[in-house]
């Protein structure tokens, strides 16, 4: 295999490779737990979260901005998922309400504030990381807020057929955003947008219109992955999903999304969440530390997308 | 340079080039978009490797020059896409890479040309700004360039960044100056004084390489040509033992007959096609109360100088700009826009000056890029609505790369891999298939080689006849006169005069365009 083949070939596979070689790291270190059937599938399901995430960030990536909200999305669309529950709401018009449609609220105020001042998204999604989050220990009073229907919870952690909630979730959102990326003049008029914004402009795509769209699917990612979280972990809690832009970001870019814009695909993105899941559960089988494990993470990342560039450079 | 060889993937670029160039001449390089004159100079630049041949530099023989011999030998390239930072003021432009340093401050050599290979410490340094003033203004001057060199770049019109991109080239040692199509942005006073800089350079030994496709050009600067076709050399000699004729038919290897408006009687007893009544722009300083018609069959052409306000009034039509009033009619219907979606569904196209800035989608291939405006036109919902239909836009992107005579191995190849006249011709077939009812061209035939040329002007005529409105902006007077019916004359912000196209002259336009004043 020539240089060129290799790089055409890592374009197709790459992010494939890199989890499949972390896999076999994690398998040699730690035999006994982790290829376990258990924990495989936990694995998925700890992916799924993260997953959901980084499926909204690729968009705000792949228009050559980004969602630094995403976190703060998460906790306060699980905050009032739960306090919709706690105040007798039937679990899924809570969920539809505190999940979905204020996802798509919040995503809608990121939008229209990059419409309206015309700053880059790093600036207002910074500054509304910081509001969300904000309301979210206001609405709660800082404290976690639990007491809502067993049938919610599992609902969320069980399985559907024989294969978990969270994954079914997952797959399901990535194979609609797969398929408007791919197959739907919407799709295509964002990857427009990316890869050339005035242009985009003067060939009639309303690039303020789609720019709204792109963070409204930012933030119904984050909101179901809110819902989700919440399910998990039995409550919600203010402090949910803290740093987790993070890892989307880190999942889309893993995936090979171009940071400049108009460059990245779903399946990859669903890949590269996986790695960071995996990356996530082998080190807890390795029994790191939390505080190391954050060491380890960032020091992955980092390598997993440099070597994703060596290898692509020659493209 | 001998037998010149590069391929990319498997396709000859170039195939056997030779290419002589002698110290002191102005050697003009000439050839169809995509016939390898860029490639060849990225070779001779070090920017690209041959993949065969031999590069002779005063009677030393090189396999292939690396960019830093090729500034050792004092070769310098003055590029079509301008490289000049738009963030930093012209001076700052003019010396970038090489600014020179106090005497005392870690700088002990004073000549900008030794600090080359200095040391870390000795780059660390206080800027010696009084002295970069002097050289820069004194460089300014020998161009006849009046600006203030504290501005930054990207506030000047284009014309004058390309005038800083070629001081920047001359401030360095230079043996062989290359310049690839440096008039293409400039108005004709520059160009004239460009060419003043050309044959001084001649006159001190400095060998120029020109790339050009204008025939007035080639004439009055050119000592001897090379022609390339393909990939190869198919002519070179000296300018003056050949006709404008031969070298066309060398170039295309046919002969090609001159683009001819073909007379024809337009009837303007009738009401016009377009109508365009008291448009404003909102900044009040550039487009002042713009009014004026197009009749079927007419091809109404807008002259005058670079920033007079043709491209903001264009922009105002297709609703890129924000208007203070004004309206737009076609056929009696009100098609004042709001913005482009608009546009694009009320059937306007307008194909921008700027291929790069405003035309393609860099990450798209030439299909997409065909099919993206129409799928916004024929979608429901502004465009969002709708799946992609790939056998139909296949078929279509098929069609006009037939119909244009695109020069593409498949419409599936990204149109960044297309020369620029080919990009041109995607971005007019991305146009037309939204059917359009007017059509607006702004410089329409930059960077683009004459065959492409009377293409894109038999495109537009034959759009012209099948009723549709044509507006075409154009700096190049030649080509207005050649192809227009009637010409509008742009002076600061509005029309000075509208003229007749098979009477007027240059000089007419040129005096309207210049005082807003005919000389009548």
């Amino acid at each position: 295999m020539n240089r060129k083949q290799l790089a055409s070939f890592w374009d197709q596979y790459g992010t494939l490779c890199i989890l499949v070689i972390i896999v076999i790291f994690f398998s040699a270190l730690s035999p006994a737990t982790f290829t376990k059937p258990d924990n495989i599938v936990q694995i998925f399901v700890q992916s799924a979260i993260t997953i959901l995430v980084a499926l909204g960030e690729f968009f705000a990536i792949l228009i050559a901005g980004i969602d630094l909200s995403v976190g703060s999305i998460l906790a306060l669309s699980g905050m009032i998922t739960a306090k919709l529950m706690v105040a007798g709401f039937h679990p899924i018009l809570a969920v539809l309400i505190g999940g979905i449609l204020v996802g798509i609220v919040l995503g809608a105020i990121n939008g229209s504030l990059v419409n309206f001042t015309g700053l880059h998204p790093f600036i207002i999604t910074l500054g509304t990381n910081a509001i969300f989050r904000g309301v979210t220990l206001i609405i709660s009073g800082a404290n976690p807020v639990f007491g809502f229907p067993y049938e919610f919870i599992t609902a969320l952690t069980g399985n559907i057929w024989f294969i978990p909630a969270p994954v079914v979730l997952a797959v399901v959102v990535a194979a609609v955003l797969w398929f408007v990326t791919a197959k739907s003049r919407l799709g295509r008029n964002i990857y427009a947008l990316g890869g050339n914004r005035d242009a985009a402009y003067f060939s009639g795509i309303d690039v303020k219109l789609h720019t709204l769209i792109v963070f409204m699917i930012s933030g119904v990612c984050a909101g179901l992955a809110g819902v989700l979280s919440t399910a998990r972990l039995g409550a919600a809690e203010p402090a949910a999903g803290q740093g987790f832009e993070t890892f989307a970001i880190a999942s889309a870019i893993i995936g090979g999304t171009s940071f400049f814009g108009g460059k990245g695909r779903i399946p990859s993105v669903v890949i590269g969440g996986l790695i960071i899941g995996t990356i996530s559960n082998g080190l807890n089988m390795l029994q790191i530390q939390t505080f190391y494990q954050l060491v380890v993470m960032g020091s992955l990342i980092i390598a997993a997308v440099t070597l994703d560039r060596l290898i692509g450079k020659t493209r | 340079m001998k037998g010149i060889v590069k391929t990319f993937g498997g396709i000859h670029a170039l195939n056997g080039v030779n290419l002589n160039i002698y110290p002191g001449e102005v050697h003009v390089i000439m050839g169809e978009n995509g016939a390898g004159k860029s490639t060849l100079m990225k070779i001779l630049s070090g920017i690209y490797q041959p993949s065969a041949g031999e590069i002779i530099v005063d009677g030393q023989s090189h396999s292939l020059i690396t960019p830093k011999q090729a500034a050792q030998y004092g070769i310098s390239i003055i590029y079509q896409e301008l490289s000049v930072i738009n963030e930093l003021s012209a001076l700052e432009n003019l010396f970038v890479g090489r600014m020179p340093v106090k005497k005392g401050f870690g700088g002990e050599k004073r000549e900008t040309e030794k600090r080359k290979g200095s040391s870390f410490v000795e780059k660390l340094g206080v800027v010696d700004w009084p002295l970069m003033e002097r050289e820069g203004a004194a460089m300014a001057r020998g161009l006849g360039l009046q600006i203030d060199l504290r501005k930054p770049v990207g506030e000047l019109p284009i014309a004058h960044r390309q005038m800083i991109e070629i001081a920047k080239v001359l401030m360095r040692h230079t043996r062989v100056l290359v310049m690839d199509e440096p008039t293409s942005s400039l108005t004709n006073v520059e160009i004239e004084r460009l060419f003043t800089i050309v044959k001084q350079l001649r006159a001190e030994g400095t060998s120029v390489v020109f790339i050009s496709h204008k025939m007035g050009e080639v004439r009055e600067i050119g000592d001897r040509f090379t022609i390339l076709k393909d990939g190869s050399t198919v002519g070179s000699g000296m300018v003056p033992d050949v006709t404008n004729d031969d070298l066309v038919r060398m170039m295309v290897g046919r002969t090609v007959k001159q683009f001819f408006l073909t007379e024809h009687a337009i009837d303007r007893e009738q009401a016009p096609v377009l109508q365009v009544s008291n448009v404003s722009s909102y900044d009040k300083r550039q487009v002042v109360d713009v009014s004026f018609n197009v009749y079927s069959g007419e091809i109404l052409g807008f002259a005058g100088l670079v920033g007079s306000g043709r491209t903001e009034l264009m922009n105002c039509l297709f609703g890129t700009m924000a208007r203070a009033s004004g309206k737009v009619e076609l056929n009696g219907h009100d098609i004042t826009t709001r913005g482009p979606v608009e546009s694009v569904k009320n059937g306007m196209a307008y194909i921008t000056e700027s291929r790069r800035n405003t035309g393609y989608m860099p990450n798209f291939s030439i299909k997409t890029n065909i099919a993206v405006s129409r799928s916004i036109k024929i979608s429901p919902m502004r465009g969002l609505w709708g799946l992609i239909k790939d056998r139909e836009e296949s078929a279509i992107a098929e069609q006009q790369r037939k119909l244009l005579r695109v020069k593409c191995a498949s419409v599936e190849q990204n149109i960044t891999e297309l020369s620029g006249g080919n990009q041109q011709k995607v971005l007019v077939g991305k146009w037309m298939c939204t059917e359009p009812e007017v059509f607006i061209f702004d410089e329409p035939t930059r960077g683009i080689d004459v065959g492409a040329k009377s293409e894109i002007y038999k495109i537009m005529r034959d759009l012209s006849t099948a009723g549709k409105a044509i507006i075409m902006v154009s700096s190049e007077l030649p080509e207005i006169l050649a192809v227009c019916d009637r010409i509008a004359v742009f002076h600061s912000g509005s029309i000075a005069d509208v003229l007749d196209g098979s009477t007027a002259t240059e000089e007419e336009i040129l005096n309207l365009a210049i005082s807003g004043k005919g000389n009548r």
